[in-house]
């Protein structure tokens, strides 16, 4: 055993260095290099350059847009996606593998296709979409709503699939102890299932939130690119490099850059004190 | 009565896992069960908290039925093996929980957890998560916790199981001082049989989901009633004996017992057991203090602490047969497990190879024999159904099984090795030969050297139906023959006619319907022309039938049907959906054959789908039927 270990250290301690500078080169290649760049670019004018593009209508209203179907689309995956883990963790039926294998095929679906699926089920001249259309009022495609559904689609795995482990893990004890103490079910999903839940379901919530603000395939097909209207604020950097506006485009990658990397530090964080439970 | 279980009955997929199980608990009682683990013992405490759903049977806490209630509203306490904290709660958070629910006010709320983290020894500790307490200390918080709200009764389900051994040992003089302190009525289910002696005041030994014996711990260490129990407290040494009118007969040797026989007794086999304490030893036979077993020589001394543990072999005694310890296969001696004080062993040492004398203080007669069972094989497929059936039969009571093989040894003996390593685990003993000689040479020895309760064949073509005749010829064994696979029956017909040899099939059929958890209905058929005084007769006949069974834990009604017997038995049988069919074997004729004549040959023609009993009854020659047909019946053509 130590004669073992004796042999086996020096060529560690070698290949180390090999290996933890090659990770490094790669990072900085691919992650940091473009990263600085933009950071840099964007931050040439100022500060004061970067509010100046906010303070556009066009670009205000997209981040706006972008930051509220990214809410909406959190909030009602973070319900949905529970209950769809529920479902698969907790139920036996027929078709489970099936479906549980479903759950991820929107990581490999190129998000263009999401769009034109929907398109293809709520157009208005199609039958689901202009029955909507007519009976009810509502308006899909070329509306908020189509973003909403697009990026339910495409986020459609993370907060299942954040969720799914934890509650597979979470012992029937906890809740049996609860029963016979006498919490109604009600109460026992209330103060002790969900409890455990929360940070899973957090880290799912923001991490697909992060993923919808980028969002840009689905959308610019779903939604088109109405300024003041359906351009969300990845649309719109595509509209402002398309008119050569590389300043604005810059300025807006900024925003968002920041936006996403707060939330990933967030769930960074939230996971930790997850794994020190 | 704090908790009063009556006829708990679960199966899961038609297995059975708890039988029959009733249970009376006295107010601040602390009851131990006591089993192996997938005896059920764990699945009647969820039964009773109403975590687990209940097939048959009621739950009574107070007086009040909570059958068909909730958990919520049964008002136990609860303690899981392990813990079952809610982990995002503080330990003050967790004990005041069932607190909450009951909407009590604050102050209160803080003055019992208090309290109660007090009482387990966690005063101040209120604050922690228990993810910062050692497993002990959590097991505290949930025993504080189960016990917040004052529960009508405590469960435990195996608490101590996943601690070290110095933290069980503290919980438990913990556990054993708070429980005399509130006085809650407790369950508490382990498979540690020192804790359930150190634990309880009385314990109940479970296994294959029956409740066999419920007693104080001495008692049940004492005096068991059955070989599970007896095996399972402790070290026993058991041989197979014989009652007499003052004591046991163990092969050549006589002992007097030292507890009294049951009276009326005459000559029966019984299971003998003396504990290793039990034993004395002694340089020469006049030293001996009670009589002898005979001269053995000593083979392991093991020192474990305040005692010396031996183990002694004895040269084989004609006649006696060892039950336990097990003696190794193709060891020709007899093994025994003695016990002494230090002191004791000090004054004479021994060591391993000494030559001592061997006796024994106090003996004590088990009242129930364990059941032997015999399955025939010829390693083809046709006997397969039997032996399925009849191993899982041998598994659900307890059985000593042999399996005895016939035909090519080529093909059989890896035969055997499956059976062997299919049917072995779960079995008490599983002993699998195969007949050297001549098939009813080799039965007829094999029936010879250890007397059997019952035998199982198949009547599935290619048979032998000379082994069935023989079976019911020689030996004492009664005979199950299955036409085809099956699964356990769940409801049994056992037909009687009024008289001794009736009484002897109910009881045997009682014997195994108590380890089967089937339930049974008595007939019987009275000829069209039977007086109004032999119907009186036969029906209170028929009535203390069903009492017998009831008393043993088969739950029965009775029936009465008149007309030809093969044909209301037949129609019972299709009417009734039972699984199998208890008869009595009729007379037996000079040529043996005739054994299967007459109406029980009719019947078992008749009945191809299920499993036959053929109840032997030690007083035969009475046997009357209703004999119809006189002929002698071939086995082959009856199953056909």
């Amino acid at each position: 055993m130590t004669q073992q270990a004796l042999r086996f250290k020096p060529a560690r301690a070698g290949s180390d260095w090999g290996v933890r500078a090659a990770a490094f080169t790669y990072l900085t290649v691919m992650l940091i290099l473009p990263l600085a760049i933009i950071v840099q670019d964007g931050l040439r004018g100022g500060i004061g350059s970067i509010v100046q593009v906010l303070a556009q209508p066009v670009a205000w209203n997209a981040l706006l847009l972008s930051l509220w179907t990214a809410a909406v689309m959190a909030a009602i995956n973070a319900v949905m996606g529970t209950l769809t883990a529920f479902v698969l963790v907790r139920y036996q039926f027929p078709g489970k593998a099936l479906l549980n294998a479903l759950v991820d095929l929107p990581f490999a679906i190129p998000t263009l296709v999401t769009g034109v699926m929907l398109v293809v089920l709520y157009g208005p001249q199609r039958a689901l979409g202009a029955w909507l259309n007519q009976n009810l009022g509502i308006k899909i495609i070329f509306a908020p709503p189509g973003i909403i559904l697009a990026l339910l689609f495409i986020t459609f795995p993370f907060v299942t699939r954040a969720v799914q482990p934890v509650l597979a893990a979470l012992d029937r004890d906890q809740e049996e102890a609860a029963a016979t103490m006498g919490a109604s079910r009600l109460m026992i999903l209330r103060r002790v299932v969900l409890p455990a839940l929360a940070m899973p379901l957090a880290t799912g919530a923001l991490l697909s939130f992060a993923r919808a603000i980028g969002e840009f395939g689905a959308i610019v097909i779903v939604a088109g690119n109405i300024p003041l209207r359906t351009q969300t604020a990845a649309v719109f950097v595509y509209g402002e490099i398309e008119s050569a506006n590389q300043r604005a485009a810059t300025a807006m990658s900024v925003v968002m850059l920041l936006i996403a990397f707060s939330l990933v530090v967030l769930v960074d964080y939230l996971q930790r004190g997850r794994n020190d439970a | 009565m704090s908790i009063v279980l009556e006829q708990l009955n679960k199966r899961y997929e038609r297995h059975p896992v708890v039988q029959n199980v009733s249970l009376e608990l006295t107010d601040g009682e602390f009851f131990v069960l006591l089993g192996p683990s997938g005896s059920g013992k764990s699945t009647i405490l969820r039964m009773i908290a109403g975590l687990a759903s209940i097939d048959q049977g009621r739950v009574l806490l107070h007086g009040r039925d909570v059958t068909g209630l909730p958990p919520q509203a049964r008002g136990v306490g609860f303690v899981f093996q392990n813990y079952a904290l809610f982990r995002h709660m503080s330990v003050a958070e967790n004990v005041e929980f069932g607190l909450t629910i009951r909407k009590v006010g604050k102050a209160e709320r803080r003055r019992r957890r208090d309290e109660l983290l007090e009482l387990v020894g966690l005063g101040g500790l209120g604050a922690r998560m228990p993810r910062q307490l050692s497993g002990g200390q959590q097991q505290r918080v949930a025993l504080a916790r189960a016990l917040a709200y004052q529960p009508e009764v405590l469960l435990l389900d195996e608490p101590f199981g996943a601690l070290d051994a110095q933290i069980r040992i503290e919980l438990r003089r913990n556990l054993r001082r708070i429980q005399r302190e509130i006085g809650t009525t407790t369950i508490f289910v382990t498979h540690d049989q020192e804790e359930a002696f150190e634990l309880a005041d009385r314990i109940g030994v479970m296994n294959a989901g029956r409740l066999l014996e419920v007693g104080p711990p001495e008692e049940l260490y004492q005096h068991p009633q059955t070989e599970f129990v007896a095996t399972f407290l402790g070290t026993a040494n058991l041989l197979l004996g014989r009652t007499t009118d003052d004591g046991v007969q163990v092969g050549p040797l006589h002992f007097p017992l030292s507890t009294a026989a049951r009276p009326g007794n005459g000559d029966r086999r019984v299971q003998v057991l003396f504990r290793p304490e039990d034993i004395a030893l002694a340089n020469s036979l006049d030293d001996l203090p009670g009589p002898a077993l005979g001269q053995a020589e000593v083979e392991q001394t093991t020192f474990v602490g305040s005692f010396e543990r031996l183990r002694l072999r004895l040269p084989a005694i004609a006649g006696v047969r060892p039950i336990a310890p097990e003696v190794p296969y193709g060891v020709d001696a007899l093994l025994v497990e003695a016990s002494r004080s230090q002191d004791q062993a000090r004054a004479f040492p021994l060591t391993a190879g000494a030559q001592v004398w061997l006796g024994v203080r106090r003996m004590h007669a088990l009242a129930h024999p364990g059941l032997r069972m015999l399955l025939l094989t010829d390693g083809g497929a046709a006997t397969r159904p039997a032996l399925e059936l009849g191993a899982q039969i041998a598994r659900m009571a307890h059985a000593r099984t042999t399996i005895l093989g016939w035909g090519e040894a080529q093909t059989l003996q890896p035969h055997l090795q499956r059976l062997r390593e299919e049917f072995g685990p779960g079995l008490p003993a599983l002993d699998a030969h195969t007949a050297d000689d001549d098939l009813s040479v080799a039965l007829a020895a094999e029936i010879e050297r250890q007397p059997y309760d019952l035998a199982v064949i198949s009547t599935q073509p290619p048979h032998n139906d000379d082994l069935a005749m023989q079976l019911l010829r020689e030996g004492e064994q009664h005979l199950l023959l299955v036409p085809r696979a099956q699964p356990l029956p769940e409801r049994v017909l056992i037909c009687v006619a009024t008289g001794e040899p009736g009484k002897d099939d109910v009881q045997f059929a009682a014997r195994l319907l108590r380890h089967l958890g089937a339930s049974a209905t008595v007939l019987s058929v009275l000829a069209s022309t039977a007086s109004q005084l032999d119907r009186e007769r036969t029906e209170r006949f028929v009535e203390a039938g069903v009492r017998s069974l009831t008393l043993l834990g088969v739950p029965a009604e009775s029936r009465l049907r008149s007309g030809p017997v093969r044909q209301e038995i037949v129609a019972e049988m299709a009417a009734g959906g039972y699984g199998m069919l208890v008869l009595g074997t009729p007379p037996m004729g000079r040529d043996g054959r005739a054994a299967l004549a007459g109406v029980v040959g009719e019947i078992l023609t008749a009945i191809t789908e299920q499993a036959v009993l053929l109840v032997r009854s030690q007083s035969v020659a009475q046997r009357r039927w209703h004999v119809t047909s006189r002929q002698a019946v071939n086995l082959e053509e009856l199953t056909r």
